[in-house]
């Protein structure tokens, strides 16, 4: 019994510190700088590609 | 070239991106502007006939289709003003801007540049998307909120003047930009904070787990072995929350302690070490824990800050916007030649040059030719000046027509600028710290709580306790007295409040703002763009007897076609309500800030003020316009009449100054405009008081003195000029469309160009303060109800931190409440 909740609280522990770390990472990396354009980018759909060369030119003076 | 305008058939518009911009046939594709039939181009693209009013928008047109990158039509919105033409004639050069760059090895370099121009996401989207596509240029990031961006490139396959020019190809306009040592601190604190509330909600997370089992152990009994453990955990998980995250606390009530003065931070640092210092004790006695008092203390507390840091922190780079608006570089000229120097270098009597499309970069005195300046980001005027042989010029304005040369006559530290963010920097020294609610709150209640709890121990003490009972109920007296409502009941009203008026357009920065806000007895306004709608309308059509209003619009409409001229874009709106389509048959020729001249078909037409008519012999006679500006309009050396242009005032401003009297506010006009401009203005929306001829530090002057004499005041601007005076106000009120300088150095925001929200912003902040108060009220009489118990050693501590969960949730949901409230409202 007692062996096993050491068991979960050093696993929570650990799990706890992961997340904690990985927050600490993303902090540093400045991914909370910038908290208003997620939004926007979000919603990009990178689908747009270059149109044919050629194809959008039309009629060249 | 012909056959770019030949005719084809047009399409069916069934393609789906362009449809929706084809929609008015007489406004541009690209710019949505209107478009001057004689400069119409028409051009195929994939197949659709698309319509632009010069070769520039069709050209970035092609780039941005031609790179796929359709959507940034589709999804734009622009509800900013964006940079004036004639911006984009400068040339950048590598040598001038070799300072900025930052190397991190052979092939990577980074530049940091603060981008103006940027109106909407899809800007932000369309910059991004577009750069990267560029040779050497691997990533470009910029930040919604401040404009900044970081580019990084490769220098050996590019050149950072390369950079500068393709954005400025799109129509932004890039200024190299470091940022300053305070903003660089601030960016720090603001991290520092973060990691520091990340690292306090892990480690409650975890302490939760443990305090879970404490109380049921508690309730149900428990091993004392298992307890003892657990007890540790939870002291190991605590710490760190008490003495990493809770430092900001520690500190502030040591220095609080120091001033013999009390605040929250002593409160949160008395509830907090008393409890923290009790379990420990508790833990080596083996009795009761309560480490998640302290830890949730400090973490609920450290997220209001938060959310009060990020907001604050815009308002300083409002100044750096500012100094960036004056250019580095400047040309030195020297004999006959021009060198580039840095503008710091400049003294007076030396002589610049400054190309069309330049900011002037100092204060100087026009020595030779004539332009129209662009001083809307100093003044928030919006019509172009006319500066020739002698007129001083500000730092800043924009040179829009002709090269001219300047003697400088103030060095660069001096200008009007550097003058400018001094005084915004003075200001926000000179502001008194509003003392928020829950800080005078502290000030009776620290004491307070320290004579009960010594009062308490003095009582049993004296009585028959033992030595530790006396100090066990003290102790209790001080957990008891944890400031965990207290300190929820101002940020989650502040929170509720703010997150609805948002929702409306409506931006406070910071809970004490909005406390203010609540409280202001007297608004002073801006007249331009404030009060008005910051842009001239032609008022009022007097045709020369015998002429029509119709046929003088009709004559007055071509020969404005062509102007960009603010007065010209009013002629054509209104000639296009009319239902007339502005056509020039013949070349217009423009004299600066005095009117133009057509030779049309039907003769000589002449367009512009009454001193540019009389000098080319043309008969004017004689009127009163009062304040509005006029337009003479002559054909063939005869008088046809004239237009009346005026700055109108906004349509909802009188009902909203009403609603504001009714709140007992006294409203105030504050113009650097002539007296009888503001006397009209003033007389129309039955002001209280007016002063015009007001410079920037009259206004500082003005609202200080109002001050001393016990009033809050709001100052509502929008300009540069009015940067100073509201961070001076008590709350400064910006509006949309203001310059970025005004909307940064400001308190509260009104997002939408309409004063009904200054209305609602001050409706909100009242009604937030009423729940405020409720808040504090509940949270005292909970105080009331168990300090009295605690002290008579009535109250076992488990049953005080169920009551503190209660008294938290009441709180909490009275706060919710308010949000529902407002919503409703509006």
């Amino acid at each position: 019994m007692i062996k096993s909740i050491i068991i979960l609280i050093i696993l929570s522990l650990c799990i706890g510190t992961a997340a904690w770390l990985f927050f600490i990472w993303t902090v540093k990396r400045g991914d909370f700088d910038d908290v208003e354009g997620p939004k926007y980018r979000m919603l990009d759909d990178d689908d747009d590609s270059p149109s044919q060369p050629g194809a959008s030119q039309g009629e060249k003076p | 070239m012909s056959s770019l305008n030949a005719t084809a058939p047009v399409s069916t518009g069934s393609c789906c991106s362009i449809s929706e911009t084809m929609a008015s046939p007489d406004t541009c594709v690209h710019c949505n502007l209107p478009i001057p039939p004689a400069d119409l181009v028409v051009d195929q693209i994939d197949g659709k006939e698309l319509h632009f009013c010069c070769r520039g928008c069709q050209g970035v047109y092609r780039i941005i289709s031609g790179a796929g990158l359709d959507s940034f039509y589709r999804n734009r919105s622009w509800d900013q003003q964006g940079v004036a033409s004639g911006a984009f004639d400068a040339e950048y050069d590598d040598a001038s801007l070799a300072a900025h760059v930052i190397r991190r090895d052979e092939t990577v370099a980074e530049i940091p540049l603060l981008i103006e121009g940027i109106r909407c996401a899809s800007c932000v989207w369309l910059l991004e998307k577009l750069l990267v596509r560029e040779r050497g240029i691997t990533t470009m990031r910029i930040n919604y909120g401040t404009h900044r961006a970081v580019v990084r490139f490769n220098p050996q396959e590019t050149t950072p003047a390369r950079v500068l020019a393709s954005i400025s190809r799109l129509g932004y306009l890039p200024h190299p930009f470091s940022p300053g040592a305070a903003q660089q601190a601030a960016a720090r604190e603001q991290r520092s904070l973060l990691i520091r509330f990340g690292t306090a909600a892990f480690l409650s997370m975890q302490l939760m787990g443990f305090s879970f089992a404490l109380y049921g152990g508690y309730f149900h009994g428990i091993d004392p072995d298992i307890r003892r453990l657990i007890q540790y955990l939870a002291a190991a998980v605590a710490t760190p929350v008490v003495f990493y995250a809770g430092w900001p606390f520690l500190a502030g009530a040591w220095r609080s302690l120091r001033n013999r003065s009390a605040s929250m931070d002593l409160l949160i640092c008395l509830g907090v070490c008393t409890a923290y210092g009790y379990s420990i004790a508790a833990m080596i006695k083996g009795g009761e824990v309560y480490f998640d008092t302290a830890a949730m203390i400090i973490t609920l507390i450290l997220l209001g800050r938060l959310f009060e840091s990020a907001a604050r922190n815009r308002s300083i780079s409002g100044i750096d916007k500012l100094l960036q608006l004056a250019p580095d570089s400047a040309n030195r000229v020297v004999g006959d030649e021009t060198q580039v120097v840095s503008s710091a270098s400049l003294t007076p009597g030396d002589i610049i040059l400054v190309r069309p499309g330049e900011r002037i970069p100092v204060d100087g005195q026009i020595l030779d030719g004539v332009t129209e300046v662009d001083e809307a980001t100093i003044t928030g005027e919006p019509m172009p000046a006319l500066r020739q042989n002698g007129d001083r010029v500000a730092a800043g304005s924009l040179n829009l027509s002709t090269s001219i040369r300047l003697e400088v006559t103030r060095v660069a530290a001096e200008s009007f600028i550097a003058r400018m963010a001094r005084l915004v920097e003075e200001a926000q020294d000179r502001k008194a710290p509003i003392q928020s609610m829950a800080d005078r709150v502290a000030t009776i209640f620290v004491p307070l709580v320290t004579i009960i709890a010594a009062g308490t121990w003095a009582f049993w003490w004296f009585s028959e306790a033992s030595h530790a009972e006396a100090l066990l109920h003290a102790v209790s007296v001080l957990i008891v007295a944890c400031p965990c409502a207290l300190g929820l009941a101002t940020p989650t009203a502040v929170l509720a409040a703010s997150g609805s008026a948002a929702g409306k357009g409506i931006l406070f920065r910071g809970g004490d703002i909005l406390e203010t806000t609540a409280r202001v007895d007297l608004i002073a306004f801006d007249k331009t763009g404030t009060l008005t709608h910051g842009q001239p309308t032609v008022e009022q059509i007097i045709p020369a007897p015998g002429q029509t209003e119709t046929a003088l619009l009709e004559l007055a409409s071509h020969v404005e076609s062509g102007s960009n001229h603010p007065l010209a874009i009013a002629v054509q709106t209104r000639a296009r309500a009319a239902g007339i389509m502005p056509a020039p048959d013949k070349p217009v020729t423009a004299v600066p800030g005095r009117g133009l001249q057509m030779n049309g078909i039907n003769g000589q037409v002449l367009a512009g003020s009454r001193a540019f008519l009389t000098d080319n012999g043309v008969e004017v006679p004689a009127l009163d316009s009062g304040i509005r500006t006029e337009v003479h309009l002559a054909l063939d050396g005869n008088w046809q009449g004239l237009l009346l242009l005026n700055d109108l005032l906004r349509e909802e401003a009188e009902e909203t100054v009403g609603k504001l009297k009714k709140l007992g506010m006294a409203t105030v006009l504050l113009t650097g405009d002539r007296p009888e401009t503001a006397r009209q203005v003033s007389d129309m929306l039955a002001l209280a008081e007016y002063h015009a001829n007001m410079n920037p530090a009259d206004k500082t002057a003005w609202i200080e003195n109002r001050q001393d004499q016990g009033h809050l005041v709001m100052m509502v601007g929008d300009g540069i000029n009015d940067a100073p005076a509201l961070s001076m106000a008590d709350v400064g009120c910006a509006m949309a469309g203001g310059t970025d300088i005004a909307l940064e150095t400001s308190d509260l925001v009104l997002n939408r160009p309409h004063l009904e929200s200054l209305y609602e912003a001050i409706f909100i902040a009242r009604k937030a303060m009423q729940v405020i108060k409720q808040n504090l009220f509940w949270a005292f009489t909970y105080n009331l109800i168990t300090i009295p118990l605690a002290a008579s050693g009535k109250l076992a501590p488990v049953w005080a931190a169920a009551a503190m969960a209660g008294s938290s949730v009441l709180v909490v949901s009275n706060s919710l409440r308010l949000g529902r409230l407002l919503r409703r409202t509006f």
